[in-house]
């Protein structure tokens, strides 16, 4: 936990003082995990602000306050849904849909002004993000808080409320699903696997 | 394939799947929150809390509205009208003998021939 129960109970009290420590506390972690469930730099801002949005407005259902946690990611990997079947994902980014920062990015690494461990890890995001997004949104969110965020399976119990047998039995299939996607030989089936091959 | 083979196979995918996501797990940069972010997520609470009220007023206001409704229409129908009522406390035959004048008896005596 990142703040104490002390301090989740006086905001669930209504105490704006409170939630905002809360909120300064999470935020970080927030972000983080959105930018990975989403990616998409330029909207994790916002959907991040709408998860805290409703962590407000939904604080006082909030049973005790060690569940916490799951209950924040809950509402996360919600909010990430909403936003992902919102704008449903285009399978290849056009120039006008990238952000300043990723242009500039791209720009260097067209002109070969960014170092090769830069290269690498932009290679990896791309390859992974485009595996991701050759499946479902459930698999996709699944997959990234258990294998991205690190999550056990304790945690991801508390968060989609289902026992421990179903969990593995849907990540196993949505493992399966992204195998698939990777291509027969491990080679990504859309030619864009070269960034695994430097792992 | 011998099924050996394939799980092997299996194993070995499994793992480079795991260290691509790890590597990517490392790639992914770490998110800054703007200057902005806090006063935004305020602004929409603010904004949210807003519409509430709003919509509560608007709801208190249709209850009330609705009551003195009720109300007023059973004070109506309670208090008896000397005219112009559409409501009688004649009975239904009494009603009906009213409304067809032309039955009485007058009309309907038999006819005497004078011869």
């Amino acid at each position: 936990m990142l703040v104490d129960f002390e301090l989740i109970k006086r905001a669930q009290t209504g105490e704006s003082a409170a939630f905002n420590e809360v909120v300064l506390a999470y935020r970080k972690r927030t972000l983080g995990t959105i930018a990975r469930l989403i990616s998409r730099p330029e909207d994790v801002e916002d959907v991040a602000q709408e998860v805290f949005l409703r962590l407000y407005f939904s604080l006082d259902q909030l049973r005790t306050a060690e569940v916490f946690e799951p209950w924040l990611y809950r509402l996360t990997v919600n909010a990430a849904y909403d936003y992902l079947r919102k704008h449903r994902r285009r399978m290849e980014s056009r120039m006008s849909d990238l952000s300043e920062q990723q242009v500039v990015l791209a720009d260097a690494v067209a002109g070969g002004r960014v170092d090769h461990e830069v290269r690498q890890q932009r290679q990896v995001r791309e390859t992974v993000d485009s595996l991701l997004n050759a499946v479902s949104e459930a698999d996709r969110i699944l997959l990234t808080l258990k294998e991205v965020e690190g999550l056990s399976l304790k945690e991801l119990e508390k968060i989609y409320r289902v026992n421990e047998n179903a969990l593995k039995v849907r990540l196993f299939r949505a493992r399966q699903r992204v195998l698939k996607a990777l291509g027969p030989g491990g080679k990504e089936s859309r030619g864009e696997g070269k960034a695994k091959a430097e792992i | 394939m011998s099924m050996t083979n394939y799980w092997n196979q299996q194993g070995d995918r499994d793992a480079e799947l795991n260290a691509l996501f790890r590597a990517y797990r490392a790639a992914c940069p770490e998110k800054e929150p703007s200057a902005n972010f806090m006063p935004e997520v305020w602004r929409r609470i603010e904004e949210r809390q807003h519409s509430q009220f709003l919509l509560g007023r608007w709801a208190r206001a249709l209850v009330t509205a609705a009551a003195v409704l009720s109300l007023g229409m059973a004070a109506y129908l309670y208090i008896p009208h000397a005219h112009g009522t559409v409501f009688s406390f004649e009975s239904y035959v009494e009603a009906i003998a009213a409304g067809h004048a032309v039955d009485s008896a007058e009309f309907v005596d038999p006819v005497v021939d004078e011869l």
